[in-house]
């Protein structure tokens, strides 16, 4: 191996630029690192049908919450077509984030409230998310992905995929994407070779 | 024998010639090879014992019963995903069945730099024989090759790339293409259905649920594993109590050295010098529908980018990707009806992935949860450069094999290359932590096996160096980056423990 020191290629931080807001959104979190670990969620997905996890029975949001949820999860996903109906995936949100180590999901309320605050706290403006038209919580949303603050991104990134989890759990979302769906219990699969989805 | 410890209830108490610590990939092969030649062998999985009945290949179900951390384990900045199975039978319930040899040129490499002589061609070789014939190793053939990997296949052809289509362990296989979420139909020659099995019936008493927590060596041919019944998300139930003269440890390159650590074993090596094989990955937008994930997910292998007979330490391979809905749409760059735009054409997509053979060395060490180790990982920028000079080429082989439009998934923005664009845009923007999904599937070499007890954790019989009796065999032995697909080479070390071990039965059976 080379006996060169190896310099190290983290993401850029300009301290001066976070500092004084990030401490204090930082209280507000509480644990970052339970967001940071959200914000991987694309594959932790809703317990195990028939196999009882936690408090898995119980929900995990108040229905304020359960709102600011189905909120950000219609202009997460927006399938230009008929509008959706966010309420079953809302439902698989909340059993998922039920049935999940509690120190993962304990940010979770904190952050849609930041979310639905968001008007007020970075952009001073006096409206809350909920009240918004699509346009500008589109614009809302935008601010949190692009944000400079890591953990705002962070956070967008936890509801974008807790958003994804919850729409495309749903099978009536399959068909919009041309997912044919699991083939158990069909009686059949791909013919050998096919590779085309003709066998679903 | 297999046991449900969470069915059975109460705590566990055993004794054993040999307490196997993990089912998974290098466990399972110890298991079955000390069981099948008489010794007494007690093995602890901290998973469920789930089979293809349970495997509904639905996302929402399937991740958080076959990997660590329900899918979410990462590095503590949260930058690279690394998805470990934790069920009987390991990561080789979820893996995608690539059936390669450690490459010669890794193998010398191990012998010349680091001292590990007794690792030559001809030594292994028994190891890989029979480790390929216990999970029916085979060329995959031109049927089995699916409308991704032909694309693949085709780009890389054209561009004059090297390339070839691989072997794997799969036996009568029905291309359902949902081997990541364990194949209903026992068509993968996992673990699960190869040498666990073999273990059961010579003997080997299997239990699930159970966690190893401690292990103590101190004086004495006794081992003590000390640990605990835990239920399906970690929370421990019933406490557990192992006593053998012998203990292979193979949970992972991850758990085996938080193991070793809060057991204060192993020296001052452990858990240092982990590597990735970090991933990144371009996804292809072709006219046809391609429906990626039906059929063998990866069939096809381009080698082009690595030369290890030239240099052992440096390069790249290709792979095709696929994911279903839910895994594709969190990868798919923004939101909204910006996002859909990907997502409506999520038939049509290819994905090809970069896989480094990484100088990058990172850390493990144990943290306040015993499911969730510490794991520290920052990336040369020598391996971020080769990462983004591999997505130029998984552009180019895309767009070669008809690919209309590529989308790189940089965060915040993606960037979306339309035919004809100037693929060094992907380098200029580079590869940060953090700025990119970043995957790793191959954790490794955190408890290095070196000729030399002040270079490495483990000698090269994977015997821990002071602590005679215990053994390690899974990927946290590989001397350095394997620089190739681990499955293999992690059985065949392990095949190669074991028949120490056996060769050295006296000292271990009661």
């Amino acid at each position: 191996m080379s006996g060169e020191p190896p310099t190290r290629c983290s993401p850029p931080r300009d301290a001066s630029l976070l500092a004084p807001t990030r401490r204090g959104f930082l209280r507000l979190l509480g644990s970052s690192a339970a967001l940071v670990a959200l914000a991987r969620i694309p594959v932790a997905t809703a317990a195990p049908r028939g196999v009882a996890v936690g408090n898995s029975a119980l929900p995990f949001f108040d229905s304020g919450q359960r709102r600011i949820l189905a909120s950000v999860l219609s202009r997460m996903v927006d399938t230009g077509g008929d509008s959706i109906d966010p309420g079953d995936a809302v439902l698989t949100i909340d059993a998922l984030c039920a049935s999940l180590d509690p120190t993962l999901t304990e940010p979770l309320p904190v952050l849609l409230q930041l979310v639905e605050w968001s008007p007020v706290l970075f952009q001073l403006r006096f409206a809350r998310f909920t009240n918004l038209p699509p346009e500008e919580q589109d614009d809302c949303l935008r601010d949190w992905m692009t944000s400079r603050l890591e953990l705002r991104r962070i956070g967008f990134a936890a509801l974008k995929n807790l958003s994804m989890l919850g729409w495309y759990s749903q099978e009536a979302s399959w068909a919009s994407v041309g997912y044919a769906g699991p083939l158990i219990g069909r009686g059949s699969v791909p013919p050998s070779g096919a590779g085309n989805g003709s066998g679903a | 024998m297999i046991v449900d410890l969470l069915e059975r209830g109460g705590d566990l108490v055993e004794q054993a010639d040999v307490c196997v610590i993990g089912s998974g990939g290098g466990g399972a092969v110890a298991a079955a090879e000390l069981a099948s030649a008489g010794l007494d062998v007690v093995v602890l999985e901290q998973g469920h014992h789930w089979t293809a009945r349970d495997f509904t290949q639905r996302e929402d179900e399937m991740f958080p019963r076959l990997f660590e951390e329900g899918g979410m384990r990462a590095t503590r900045d949260g930058s690279i995903n690394i998805l470990q199975g934790r069920n009987v039978g390991g990561s080789t319930v979820h893996n995608l069945c690539y059936a390669f040899r450690a490459p010669p040129a890794i193998l010398r490499m191990w012998r010349e730099e680091r001292g590990l002589e007794q690792l030559s061609d001809e030594a292994m070789a028994e190891s890989f024989a029979r480790v390929e014939r216990n999970l029916k190793v085979k060329p995959i053939r031109p049927d089995e090759i699916n409308r991704l990997n032909q694309i693949v296949r085709s780009g890389t052809e054209a561009l004059g790339y090297s390339g070839f289509v691989t072997k794997h362990n799969r036996e009568g296989c029905v291309q359902s293409g949902y081997c990541i979420l364990g194949c209903s139909y026992d068509a993968k020659q996992s673990m699960l259905v190869t040498y666990v099995p073999r273990a059961s019936a010579a003997g080997a008493r299997i239990y699930a649920n159970a966690r190893a927590e401690r292990i103590e060596a101190d004086g004495g041919g006794t081992r003590r594993v000390l640990g605990s019944v835990v239920d399906l998300d970690g929370a421990p139930r019933a406490s557990l109590e192992v006593k053998a003269r012998a203990v292979v440890l193979a949970a992972g390159a991850v758990a085996s050295p938080d193991l070793l650590l809060r057991s204060g074993l192993g020296g001052p090596h452990v858990g240092r010098h982990l590597h990735l094989h970090p991933s990144v990955m371009a996804a292809g937008f072709f006219d046809e529908d391609i429906h990626a994930y039906r059929g063998i997910p990866q069939s096809y292998y381009v080698d082009e980018f690595i030369d290890l007979e030239r240099d052992p330490h440096r390069g790249y391979v290709l792979m095709p990707i696929s994911g279903f809905p839910v895994l594709t749409a969190t990868q798919m760059p923004g939101f909204g009806r910006d996002h859909y735009r990907f997502m409506r054409d999520y038939a049509k997509m290819a994905g090809l992935l970069v896989l480094l053979h990484d100088r990058t060395s990172g850390r493990v060490q144990p943290d306040k949860s015993l499911s969730k180790p510490r794991i520290e990982y920052a990336l040369e920028r020598a391996d971020a450069r080769q990462l983004a000079e591999g997505l130029v080429h998984c552009a180019e082989i895309l767009f070669a094999g008809g690919a209309r439009r590529v989308v790189i998934p940089f965060l915040p923005e993606a960037l979306v290359l339309e035919r004809g664009a100037d693929l060094t845009q992907i380098t200029r923007r580079g590869i940060q932590q953090g700025r990119i999904p970043i995957a790793s599937t191959h954790p490794q070499s955190t408890c290095r096996m070196s000729a030399d007890a002040r270079r490495g954790v483990v000698d090269s019989w994977g015997e821990v160096f002071d602590v005679p009796g215990l053994f390690v065999a899974d990927m946290s032995v590989f001397p350095t980056s394997l620089g190739a697909p681990p499955q293999i080479t992690t059985a065949a070390l392990a095949d190669r423990t074991s028949q120490r071990i056996i060769a050295r039965r006296s000292e271990f059976s009661a």
